[in-house]
């Protein structure tokens, strides 16, 4: 009987992940002005959340195995951090690939680019070091305290990473209709993103009262380029001229800025860009991280009683010499 | 001591006992053979000269971008110095083979808290010898000493909580040396980050209200590191 539930989820999940890929290339519409490359999120997004799972997943199992000494936690342990494995660098390079098409650059140091790289390291090191060790109870052992020994660091990368950079490639405010932008601060030469628009401070000058910013603005895809000089006033602390982007509604504000660290906040001023308005793309993105999850269960399950058997035979074989 | 608290303070002031022991015991085998103290040291020297041969006397160039290079350029000094040295006392017990009569005679906290003493020690001679010759071959200037001085120790003192349970992981593998700093970089880099962004802020003259968000993220840290290593110890030791 769960021998048939298996397989008959495996079939699900498979047409399942069929469907949204379909449901990627061909019902989505396609994102105004980022063309095709804008349909990689539906996969980069759940990749990257699969990673987040695989790598607490295996710091539970690991503490279970140093908690229980059942070598099965520790089976369980490598199946997660392996698949992990695997979903870290679809996601790293899912994300590399939308980088380098809509931004123009692979890599940036972003925050969360920092974070998947140390966690790409974190692996590294964890496979380096169970390969390192003979002995397979101590191999086990050493590796599960590495692993959450690890774990511990995730959060300062987490909430320290934020500032080690003060611009930020992601999204930091969704396009759902309602949500508020929070706005970006960027110092002289960065590069940020609004919205979709890459931006990049180029300089700022100070006449009297009135700050005057000069952004380069990029349309998604690099297709065209706009030079904007949004103005502020430094004494009353807010907007004077607000220009509108190229060919939109929407308007680059600045929100603040300071002449001494020759940086600024720049937002951008909507009703709303709704990228998710759009039924359809929201389901797929959401049945996207089902499917991708589910995939991750699986191939977790799959690996672990694999190495459940390997490791039954090797016993054998060690009973029957 | 009253006889009511004896129960209570004596395993704690025994540990202590044993961990001072564990440390007194490295001390002095290191002063016999001089392994780490050397190999830290001589990286220590021959980095920074190889920074003044290669770009001169940066230190003097305070506009832009130099003072971050300057400070990151000290930390590399030390992170690769320290990589070389600090997994030395637990090396050292494998390969002599005096791991087991270390697990009879001491309990397995006091080990870990004598050996991170002992890292410890080496870091803070490191610090002092890397920060003089910086200051000498690159005329490194501290605008604000107190603070740097804060950031330093507190980065030191995180260094040595998170790479001496990794010391004691690589000293039952093999290739040794290259696997302690695979296993350590990744767990430093949010450290690295801290410390590097705290001290050129230092060097460059803020002031204790600015630099202190970075001291206590460093504390935040190092306690982290302190207790994940105490709780973990135990089971690599034991192995």
């Amino acid at each position: 009987m769960r021998e048939r539930l298996a397989s008959v989820a495996k079939l699900f999940i498979g047409i399942w992940l069929g469907g949204v890929v379909v449901a990627m290339f061909l019902l989505v519409p396609q994102y105004e002005g980022l063309g095709n490359a804008g349909r990689i999120i539906i996969m980069h997004v759940p990749t990257a959340w699969v990673c987040v799972l695989a790598f607490t997943i295996s710091a539970i199992y690991s503490a279970l195995y140093l908690w229980k000494n059942k070598p099965e936690f520790d089976n369980r342990a490598l199946a997660a951090a392996e698949n992990g494995f695997l979903f870290t660098i679809l996601a790293t390079v899912t994300g590399m690939i939308f980088s380098q098409v809509v931004w123009g650059i692979f890599w940036n140091w972003d925050p969360r680019q920092t974070s998947i790289f140390v966690l790409l390291l974190i692996y590294a090191a964890l496979f380096a070091l169970r390969s390192a060790i003979e002995d397979l109870e101590r191999r086990r052992r050493l590796s599960a305290v590495y692993s959450l020994f690890a774990f511990v660091t995730v959060p300062f990368l987490i909430f320290i990473a934020p500032r080690m950079a003060e611009s930020t490639l992601h999204p930091n405010c969704a396009f759902i209709e309602g949500s508020e932008c929070e706005g970006i601060e960027l110092a002289v030469g960065k590069i940020g993103l609004l919205g979709d628009r890459k931006v990049q401070l180029l300089g700022l000058s100070q006449d009297g009262d009135v700050v005057t910013a000069e952004v380069k603005v990029s349309e998604p895809g690099l297709t065209s380029e706009a030079i904007l000089h949004p103005t502020w006033s430094a004494s009353e602390g807010h907007q004077i001229v607000s220009p509108e982007f190229p060919n939109l509604r929407y308007r680059l504000t600045i929100m603040s800025a300071d002449m001494a660290s020759q940086s600024a906040k720049l937002n951008i001023m909507a009703p709303g860009t709704g990228i998710l308005d759009n039924r359809i793309t929201l389901y797929t993105f959401l049945a996207g991280i089902f499917g991708f999850t589910a995939l991750f269960i699986w191939m977790f399950r799959v690996r672990s009683k694999l190495l459940d058997i390997q490791e039954d035979l090797q016993q054998r074989e060690g009973a029957f010499a | 001591m009253t006889p009511q608290a004896a129960p209570n303070e004596l395993p704690l002031r025994s540990l202590l006992l044993a961990a001072w022991a564990v440390f007194m015991k490295d001390l002095r085998s290191e002063l016999r053979s001089r392994y780490a103290i050397n190999a830290i040291l001589l990286f220590a020297v021959s980095t920074a000269v190889a920074v003044s041969l290669g770009v001169g006397f940066i230190g003097l160039r305070r506009e832009g971008d130099w003072i971050n290079i300057q400070s990151s350029l000290l930390w590399i000094a030390l992170l690769f110095a320290a990589l070389n040295g600090l997994a030395r006392s637990f090396v050292q017990e494998e390969e002599t083979r005096t791991g087991l009569a270390l697990r009879l005679a001491a309990p397995s906290h006091a080990i870990y808290l004598g050996k991170l003493c002992f890292n410890l020690a080496l870091l803070a001679i490191l610090d002092l010898v890397t920060c003089l010759f910086f200051m000498m071959f690159i005329r490194l200037q501290i605008a604000n000493p107190s603070l740097f001085i804060a950031l330093l120790v507190m980065g030191s003192v995180a260094l040595a909580c998170t790479t001496t349970i990794l010391a004691a992981i690589i000293a039952k593998a093999s290739l040794k040396s290259a696997l302690f700093a695979v296993l350590s970089f990744p767990l430093l880099v949010p450290l690295l980050v801290i410390a590097i962004q705290g001290t050129a802020l230092a060097i460059e003259g803020a002031t204790w209200s600015e630099g202190f968000s970075y001291l206590q993220s460093l504390i935040g840290f190092a306690v982290a590191m302190f207790v994940a290593s105490l709780l973990l110890f135990r089971f690599v030791w034991e192995s």
